[in-house]
């Protein structure tokens, strides 16, 4: 008789069940903790280094989403990074544009608010998913990831294209195109770099609960299902097809918000978002935490994002002495992710979780 | 539109000469791809392994005496092509083979490494472009289209190794065990034959591969520690093209890739050469997944 229960009586219920539990416990901590970070850093540049880390992790987690739970290796994850963020900085910078038929010419509405423009832009991202996932459902394992990576070069190329760029500004008036791509000046998140922390915070939270209740539900089972074997799930009678296209939307979703945070984080976009480098960032993040583990991909970034700037930190104590030194931190950044990958077959977060537990129950006395 | 002959000439000479680097590079790709079933991202991280240590052989050499230029290329050239035999069995047996049983892992921890080498050689050498001249100087003219000798060495270096690698595949004992584990990885191992070790020699040779390419394309094009991604996503192409696993298939992509990206360079518009690739690419991938060559069943 769950149905007739109220839903918020309903998720209290679910919410204690969940807090007597070592994972939820855990979890409550780090959430406790981040909370807590605005204490102790106040400025822009450190704090900034947070978001980063957040806007990484909703990225890796709808990653690892398609790849861990629906078993869909993408190698172009940047497209929905960069879409994302283009849509978000253009309605953010100009809004949306509309032909005015008296003069012929193109007109812009003017600065969107931001959280419009994010929503825009992960909508738009959530359309490029459903653009994405009908072919991608013809391709298998590699052919798939070739198949995303060659669509992801495509779109890094024609964005940077000079005379799409000279064309798009004849025509509309604004610069979209072009190695320069969308700079933003006006419309932060928020003046107040705390302010903009808890509100990026927020965002991630509520991504992570979705993406863990999604793998949890009803349509989660199918998921790992396709994932498991996709002809035994297809002769249950299962529409595979449908189920496939909705993972590369809910995917897209988030991948396209964490893109339109990362716009408004760095003042603006530059076709650079579509490199691969950014689609092997999500990989190599949600794989130091472990991938079909969506909290995983939160570790996996902190790790990420933390490593490489304690290494700049200590290696710009000494670039006074070696100034070449700036390609030393990066060396030895790739020789620890390296090491993690290769001892840490299963991700740290499982490995760590194992090891935290005793602890945890030492702590509490159990 | 006049269609010029000089044209017609400079995407069949400029076309070869890429078509027979790419067959090189992607040649090696594959035969990782088919044997290990690996995707072998450090691709491009061997081909730099040769080429600057070629360079620097070469620079060494150069500044004792302009005389002993030639003595310096070739001791970077037998340097540089042992060094990548010993990179790639170490890409293999401390990184590949501990994680081969997840795919993800293999193309992450080759990734890693493809960027480690980047970053070690902007350490050693920064990232500035570093150039070494042809082997052979001269050229002659076809249809006033300049053809250095250096091009005439790269088509016959390439079609001798090819001949050769197929040669070693199809008849020796060893290439026999290469196509074994290729066929069965299990079977294979329960007929004796070391699987490690196979895929290893596969690594080498494909290691090899990249290394000569480096040698014979570094006098042409500059290197610059970040050209391994571009090598990286060629090979990616061809095989794509040429059907993932098939030898015959990444040789003929290669000139068929090569030849489209320098009619697109020459008749069409030189920043749409970027694109018709990756074009190509995806119209293969939904067309015909397994590429032109490729075997009948997919994983």
């Amino acid at each position: 008789m769950v149905g007739k229960k109220s839903l918020t009586s309903r998720f209290s219920s679910y919410f204690i069940d969940w807090i007597h539990t070592f994972k939820g416990q855990l979890t409550l901590v780090c959430l406790v903790g981040l909370c807590l970070i605005p204490l102790v850093v106040q400025d822009a540049y450190n704090l900034g280094i947070f978001v980063w880390f957040m806007v990484l992790a909703i990225f890796a987690a709808s990653w690892d989403f398609l790849a861990g739970f629906v078993g869909q290796v993408s190698f172009g994850h940047a497209i929905f990074l960069g879409l994302g963020g283009y849509v978000t900085a253009y309605l953010v910078r100009y809004g949306i544009p509309y032909l005015d038929w008296d003069d012929g010419l193109w007109y812009h509405t003017g600065p969107l608010p931001w959280w419009v423009s994010l929503f825009t832009g992960a909508i738009i991202a959530v359309v490029m998913g459903l653009i994405i996932g009908v072919p991608a459902l013809r391709l298998r394992g590699p052919y798939l990831a070739l198949g995303t990576l060659a669509m992801s070069l495509i779109l890094y190329q024609v964005f940077l294209m000079g005379t799409l760029a000279d064309w798009w500004e004849a025509t509309f008036g604004t610069k979209l195109f072009g190695s320069n791509g969308v700079t933003l000046i006006g419309n932060p998140i928020s003046t107040n770099p705390i302010i903009e922390y808890f509100i990026i915070l927020l965002i991630m939270c509520i991504s992570f609960i979705a993406l863990i209740q999604i793998t949890k539900s009803k349509a989660g089972t199918l998921f790992k299902a396709i994932r498991d074997d996709e002809t035994g799930t297809r002769a249950s009678g299962i529409n595979v097809t449908k189920y496939k296209v909705i993972a590369f939307m809910i995917s897209g979703f988030f991948a396209g918000l964490a893109g339109g945070l990362f716009a408004m984080h760095f003042r603006g976009v530059n076709p650079g978002v579509y490199q691969p480098l950014y689609s092997f960032y999500a990989i190599i993040v949600a794989a130091l935490g472990g991938i079909a583990t969506i909290s995983g991909a939160g570790l996996g970034a902190f790790i990420f994002v933390f490593i490489g700037e304690l290494i700049n930190t200590i290696t710009s104590i000494f670039s006074g002495v070696a100034p070449n030194l700036v390609y030393f931190s990066l060396l030895t950044f790739s020789i620890i992710l390296i090491c993690f990958i290769r001892f840490f077959e299963h991700g740290i977060l499982n490995w760590a979780l194992e090891h935290l537990k005793d602890a945890w129950d030492f702590l509490l006395g159990r | 539109m006049i269609i010029l002959i000089e044209d017609i000439t400079a995407v069949l000479v400029y076309g070869s000469i890429q078509g027979c680097i790419y067959a090189l590079l992607a040649l090696g790709f594959s035969l990782v791809y088919g044997v290990g079933g690996v995707l072998n991202q450090a691709h491009g991280a061997l081909y730099l392994v040769t080429a600057y240590l070629y360079y620097t052989f070469y620079t060494i050499f150069h500044e004792i005496s302009a005389e002993l230029d030639f003595v310096g290329m070739m001791i970077g050239m037998i340097v540089g092509l042992i060094a990548v035999a010993f990179v790639a069995a170490f890409i293999y047996l401390a990184l590949i083979k501990p994680l081969k049983q997840s795919h993800v892992g293999v193309v992450i921890v080759t990734f890693a490494f493809a960027f480690f080498m980047e970053q070690l050689i902007n350490v050693i050498f920064g990232v500035e472009y570093q150039s070494v001249p042809f082997l052979i100087d001269g050229y002659f003219y076809i249809f006033s289209i300049p053809v250095y000798y250096h091009y005439v060495l790269i088509i016959i270096a390439t079609v001798i190794i090819v001949i050769l690698t197929m040669l070693f595949i199809n008849r020796t004992k060893l290439g026999k065990s290469i196509r074994a584990v290729a066929q069965d990885e299990e079977a294979a191992s329960l007929m004796g034959i070391n699987v490690d070790r196979i895929l290893t020699y596969t690594l080498v040779i494909s290691g090899v591969l990249a290394g000569v390419a480096a040698i014979l394309y570094v006098p042409i094009d500059v290197i610059t520690p970040h050209a391994g991604w571009a090598i990286l996503l060629n090979s990616f192409a061809i095989v794509v093209l040429g059907g993932l696993g098939s030898l015959s298939g990444s040789v003929v992509g290669a000139f068929i890739y090569a030849y489209a990206i320098t009619f697109t360079n020459i008749f069409i518009d030189p920043i749409l050469s970027a694109i018709i690739p990756f074009i190509v690419i995806i119209v293969m991938l939904i067309v015909r997944p397994r590429g032109i060559f490729g075997k009948k069943e997919i994983k």
